[in-house]
């Protein structure tokens, strides 16, 4: 088998327990049992910023991040791939988990593959992952799986099955990461006979100035 | 006359966010207007990242924001947005905080290239927090201001401009209930 690959989920949940840190365990187990499917271990670590947030606003202040922040930081940094998920406050993800990615180098994600997740009262602010997470994550030059998932608090209590929405969510964008994580192309999304039927451009540009 | 709160979400004690929030403040308060300022590092970072409303600085903190009739909010660019420190701030206000106020955005940043930051990434969260109306607001470049409080007025023209268009704007009957 190959090295495993160091998955590191970040979680911005404030409460005990958090269903933002549901969420983010559900994509690590979707990530790494999708992961074993393709010969690959995952190694899990969590970071909980709520265990750092103090840290985080005195590194802010300082600019020396106290130990428990290193070895936070040092975690994220050394990722194969990582899991941010954060709880949606006023249309946009945490002060919280902003501070913390605030304080990583511009560099610390450069190139990673990261999936981004959230959690919020309603469906209504699902679109803060695709205009404040995706974004924040592109200024940092990471690779954002194509899916994100959002779990507002209804979402939770769908038994699982065909009308089970975010679990097929989870286990999509678990799929996006594996693939990401693993080094392998994601599936293509047209089967290849499609494209024989294809006339080459020229081709068609031709037969019009034979027509 | 109108009750201002310019609340400023840089990290640092002498920060060029700061600088320029005082001068935007400055400026209203030479106008006629009650201006006081809040940064946001000021408050106990413990009470502020887990919403321990019972600390009383940010029980303070949040009747400033409750009793002014319109907010300067200014924060630095980080990684192309506002700062986590801002938001830990706006985090911490009711739902719709911003109802029935006026907000003049401002920002500070190191690149033009993020000045958008303030209405695709500021913008939304204010509205988000019932602001009745967000006033164009202004990206300002930091070389054209020191830690040490000098500004060099073609940086900072324009939002002096805008500042006292806010200023009229409080000024109108309606705006003030």
């Amino acid at each position: 088998m190959a090295q495993p690959v160091k998955l590191v989920v970040v979680s911005a949940g404030l409460g005990k327990p958090s269903s933002t840190r549901m969420l983010g365990d559900r994509l690590a187990e979707a990530t790494g049992r999708q992961l074993l499917d393709r010969g690959v271990e995952a190694d899990v670590h969590t970071v909980e910023l709520r265990d750092v947030a103090v840290d985080i606003a005195h590194n802010l202040v300082t600019g020396f991040p106290p130990p428990g922040l290193r070895a936070a930081i040092e975690t994220v940094t050394r990722a194969d791939a990582l899991i941010a998920v954060t709880p949606i406050f006023t249309a946009s993800y945490s002060g919280l988990f902003k501070s913390f990615f605030d304080v990583l180098d511009n560099s610390a994600l450069t190139g990673k593959p990261v999936l981004i997740a959230a959690t919020g009262g309603t469906a209504r602010h699902s679109l803060a992952l695709e205009h404040a997470l995706r974004p924040l994550f592109a200024y940092l030059r990471a690779t954002v799986t194509p899916t994100s998932v959002y779990a507002a608090t209804g979402d939770w209590g769908a038994s699982a099955g065909a009308g089970d929405d975010l679990a097929a969510r989870i286990a999509r964008a678990g799929g996006e990461l594996a693939d990401l994580a693993a080094g392998l192309p994601r599936a293509a999304a047209a089967p290849a006979a499609e494209f024989e039927e294809v006339v080459p451009f020229a081709e068609q540009l031709a037969a019009l100035r034979r027509g | 006359m109108a009750t201002v709160l310019t609340v400023w979400g840089s990290p640092s004690a002498t920060s060029r966010t700061g600088v320029v929030a005082r001068h935007v403040a400055a400026r209203l308060t030479a106008d006629g207007h009650d201006v006081s300022t809040l940064a946001v590092r000021d408050l106990p970072a413990q009470a502020l990242l887990h919403a321990d409303f019972a600390d009383p600085d940010l029980r303070a903190a949040l009747a400033r924001v409750a009793d002014a009739d319109a907010l300067v909010i200014a924060s630095p660019v980080y990684k192309a947005a506002y700062s986590g420190v801002l938001k830990t701030f706006l985090d911490v206000l009711p739902q719709f905080a911003l109802r029935g106020k006026e907000i003049l955005p401002v920002l500070t940043g190191g690149t033009p290239a993020h000045v958008l930051a303030l209405d695709y990434a500021l913008r939304p969260v204010l509205t988000s927090l019932g602001a009745d109306h967000v006033a164009q607001g202004w990206f300002v470049h930091e070389r054209f201001v020191s830690v040490e409080g000098a500004m060099e007025a073609e940086g900072v023209a324009p939002l002096e401009e805008l500042a006292d268009a806010f200023s009229a704007r409080l000024r109108r009957p309606a705006a003030v209930a």
